[in-house]
């Protein structure tokens, strides 16, 4: 069993991810999945017309992870999904690092593609983290939902 | 004791991400919002969301009970 198999399916961490690793885990829930839609959300350099050197990220760690358990039973239940995770960096990033990962399994295509566009369109509303911009010329919150 | 959290962009403004309140009974969150409000007049302009032991609330008379939490929020900005 690998190590991913053994962890939540809805995380909040510092440390990296592993796509494979959630992916494995994800099938290994069930081997009637058969589509599996995944959302990378990772750093930009640029944003708002200035360089980005950081990103800062911050949680209301308690609520936030169960605003997720919610929404990913919520999205179970509304697109049939067999599986999902969901698992979200709080910490302080670079251009290119990764940020959240969403995975959607079910039986096609069709639902978990849905479900995966509806997770992080809901954990964007929904879920209590703020990122903060760190530019050459300051810092700035983010408070728009792109 | 009530304890009261603030996040992101809120901090800015309040300049600490924690205060405590001593409780007293039939003390609802407008009286709290009142109090920090006449501290730091602009702090409930970016304010979005409001929780009470991790429940996001939109009742301002609601009543406390001792040992609540809450958390007042700008808008979300995760992913």
């Amino acid at each position: 069993m690998s190590k991913s198999e053994t962890r939540s399916p809805v995380r909040i961490q510092q440390e990296d991810f592993s796509q494979d690793e959630e992916v494995m885990a994800l099938k290994a829930a069930s081997q009637r999945i058969g589509g599996i839609a995944t959302f990378l959300g990772c750093a930009r350099d640029f944003s708002e017309g200035r360089s980005v050197s950081e990103i800062s990220f911050e949680a209301y760690g308690s609520m936030a992870l169960a605003e997720m358990n919610k929404l990913r039973e919520e999205a179970m239940s509304k697109f049939g999904l067999l599986e999902a995770r969901i698992v979200h960096r709080v910490t302080t990033v670079h251009a290119g690092d990764n940020i959240v990962f969403i995975a959607a399994g079910a039986e096609h295509r069709g639902p978990a593609f849905e479900g995966c566009r509806w997770m992080i369109d809901e954990l964007k509303q929904r879920v209590p983290i703020w990122k903060k911009e760190i530019t050459p010329e300051g810092e700035a919150w983010v408070t728009q939902h792109p | 004791m009530i304890k009261i959290l603030f996040f992101g962009p809120v901090v800015d403004r309040v300049q600490t991400c924690e205060m405590q309140f001593e409780y007293t009974p039939g003390m609802t969150l407008h009286d709290v919002m009142a109090h920090i409000g006449a501290q730091h007049p602009s702090v409930f302009g970016i304010v979005s969301f409001i929780a009470v032991n991790q429940n996001q609330v939109h009742d301002r008379q609601m009543a406390l009970q001792d040992n609540d939490e809450i958390a007042f929020m700008a808008k979300f900005s995760g992913g």
